[in-house]
């Protein structure tokens, strides 16, 4: 691995799924500690670009590299590369017969062999930060959708990833929760990790953000520093997209 | 009357043989169909073809006739199964095949999210089937899978035709020295004795799977 490599980077990436071209040959970086924020209309392939990035879906052609390993060769051992990328979805998918602590700790123990009571210690501890503590023994079904969340990031986090991926995290959350999951975001920003997140909260965007990526239709349309791009937009593509959003809100 | 009493106790014996046969056959099917689940829904398209054609051909064909097959057939190819050990495996080799297709709707039923969530922790597919997948799969077909056992344990009767001396069996043989059908009533209770406590038994977790825990 060489030391400038960026930590995240596709060269060329496609993606198709039958004959419509959901990602039209992306090229991105991402370097340490940077925070990224995609946006785009949905369908832009925003997702799907999060997607390939830890092998969810396969790229079609091109190459992602994460931490200079291509991650599209045949050789890689992808379990190994996604154990540096915490990856946090839209609908949480918390494992429901597990508790928040056995959420966060299993895969610790299961991929990386530690001990169920360091895993428990260290598992405790990472609830305490997204502020769960006293709901470690709860079940998911017994969480509020902001809860379950908070946990479901506290379990990405378990692995000790290098990057954290993070997809429309509050798109399905009732609008009182979304503070505290964007809190708990906030946080780790703040701790200097890197991270991609696929957002429509231009709020976070523009606050946390180093730098804004704005797709469409498969494509980088433009990118820059989200004050930039999000108040003096120069494709019309995203002028259109943020005159929407605004008239929206 | 007293014919069903004096027949009961040479039944009831009967009875604790079709009760080990369908325990034991149930503990080798819930094992080979399970893996066969797994094959079915395997990324290798040979093995899944392979399968697809196990379930397919075994479901088309009487149970009644693969015990014969199978207690005949591989006597005559020199392999002497003793007739218990060939009623266990016909009814493994018939049931598996049904019971695979109950665990792979259970598997399929899984959002595909709980997969993803998995493998994105960097845990390979048989570690997140194990950990994740099926004892969320499993939770879900123990309604099914009971009732299939409570079949299973009807269609041990079949198995009379090797001469088995389960339940039925023995009721057949009392039916012709007694010259009288009231030995098979008694047959009769001895299946309801069983089979009417655990179709309770079905509905009680139905309904407390419904409920939501």
């Amino acid at each position: 691995m060489k030391t400038e490599e960026a930590m995240i980077r596709t060269v060329n990436l496609v993606k198709k799924f039958g004959h419509h071209e959901v990602l039209r040959g992306i090229n991105f970086e991402v370097q340490p500690s940077e925070v990224v924020v995609i946006v785009g209309p949905s369908g832009s392939g925003k997702s799907t670009l999060l997607r390939c990035i830890n092998g969810l879906e396969h790229a079609t052609g091109g190459h992602v590299y994460v931490e200079g390993i291509d991650i599209t060769d045949h050789d890689t051992d992808i379990n190994l590369v996604r154990q540096k990328l915490g990856m946090v979805f839209q609908n949480f998918n918390l494992f429901p017969h597990l508790t928040a602590l056995g959420n966060v700790t299993l895969a610790p123990v299961k991929v990386k062999d530690m001990k169920q009571k360091d895993a428990d210690r260290r598992g405790i501890e990472l609830l305490d930060k997204v502020g769960l503590k006293e709901k470690a023994d709860s079940y998911p079904a017994h969480l509020s959708g902001g809860q379950q969340q908070r946990v479901a990031i506290a379990r990405a986090f378990a692995m000790d990833p290098d990057v954290m991926l993070f997809d429309e995290v509050t798109s399905a959350l009732d609008p009182e929760l979304v503070k505290e999951v964007l809190d708990t975001m906030k946080d780790l920003v703040r701790e200097g990790m890197t991270m991609i997140v696929v957002t429509h909260e231009m709020g976070f965007a523009k606050e946390m953000g180093d730098r804004m990526v704005f797709m469409d239709e498969g494509e980088i349309v433009e990118e820059g520093k989200p004050v930039d791009v999000f108040t003096n937009p120069r494709s019309p593509r995203t002028r259109e997209f943020f005159s929407k959003i605004l008239s929206h809100n | 009357m007293k014919i069903l009493w004096e027949s009961m106790p040479y039944l009831l014996r009967g009875m604790w043989i079709t009760i080990k046969l369908a325990v034991v056959s149930e503990v080798c099917i819930l094992i080979l169909g399970l893996l066969l689940s797994l094959v079915r829904i395997s990324r290798v398209r040979v093995f899944r073809f392979l399968a697809a054609v196990y379930i397919d051909v075994i479901r088309g064909i009487p149970l009644i006739l693969q015990i014969v097959i199978i207690y005949f057939g591989l006597g005559h190819l020199g392999l002497n199964l003793d007739r218990f050990t060939a009623g266990v495996l016909a009814l493994t080799v018939c049931y598996a095949a049904y019971e695979a297709e109950i665990f792979r709707s259970g598997i399929e039923s899984i959002d595909k999210g709980q997969m993803e969530a998995a493998r994105s922790l960097g845990m390979g597919y048989m570690k997140s089937m194990r950990y994740i997948i099926l004892p969320q799969a499993v939770r879900r077909v123990i309604p099914p899978l009971s009732n299939e056992f409570i079949a299973l344990l009807k269609d041990t009767a079949l198995v009379s035709v090797i001469a088995l001396a389960e339940v039925f069996q023995r009721g057949r043989e009392l039916m012709g020295t007694l010259a009288s059908v009231t030995p098979l009533v008694g047959v009769a209770i001895c299946y309801l004795m069983l089979t009417i406590p655990l179709m309770r038994l079905v509905q009680y977790i139905e309904k407390r799977m419904a409920r939501g825990d």
